[in-house]
């Protein structure tokens, strides 16, 4: 299984807003309404945060 | 109506929520099949079982309770949402996850939300079944 940072974010997204689409939905345009809410969300969060993170460093220091 | 029927009509209504919620938890999607919403049941199954196959083959964490680990009470719990799925990956294949792998992190987070994602199926079904939710 491939371990691309961004696919599995996406992959993620997608399967949780679909579930929650189908949960709390049930009409299919309301549906399509939060499923595209919540993944664009979900998507635009994740990269914001990653920006947020970005100018600290990774791991525990060397040495 | 009597009090004797309503009663009985009451105790056969608690009946149905609990097989209704004991078939959700145990395989994901089947409490809705059960109760009539055939295809909220299959998309649900759908979407449950694949985030816990991403996470079984990302290696990911498959949690057990960890002595004066409390945290891993609450991970484990939510990882045993998902049902006997649980159960199957850990005793009868013994896969528990492989920290060294690279997908790790992000196989755990799969797993532990497909497990939280059928419990908040298990709580659908006892509000179709009661009636609160159509």
């Amino acid at each position: 299984m491939p371990v691309d940072h961004v696919l599995l974010m996406t992959v993620y997204a997608l399967i949780v807003s679909t579930f929650f689409a189908f949960l709390w939905r049930a009409t299919p345009p309301d549906r399509v309404r939060l499923f595209l809410q919540l993944f664009v969300g979900l998507m635009a969060g994740g990269i914001l945060l990653a920006w947020l993170m970005y100018p600290f460093p990774a791991g525990p220091p060397v040495g | 109506m009597t009090q004797l029927s309503e009663e009985i009509g009451a105790r056969a209504h608690a009946g149905g929520l609990v097989r209704a919620a004991l078939f959700a938890w145990a395989v994901p999607g089947a409490g809705h099949v059960y109760l009539g919403k055939k295809r909220r049941g299959a998309v649900f199954a759908t979407l449950v079982l694949a985030a816990l196959w991403i996470g079984w083959s990302l290696d990911g964490n498959l949690y057990a309770v960890v002595t004066n680990r409390p945290l891993t009470l609450l991970a484990t719990l939510a990882s045993m949402g998902v049902g006997l799925p649980y159960f199957g990956l850990r005793y009868l294949l013994g896969y528990a996850g492989e920290i060294t792998a690279p997908g790790y992190e992000y196989g755990s987070a799969f797993i532990l939300t497909a497990g939280l994602m059928n419990l908040l199926l298990v709580l659908d079904c006892c509000d179709l079944a009661s009636g609160h939710k159509e």
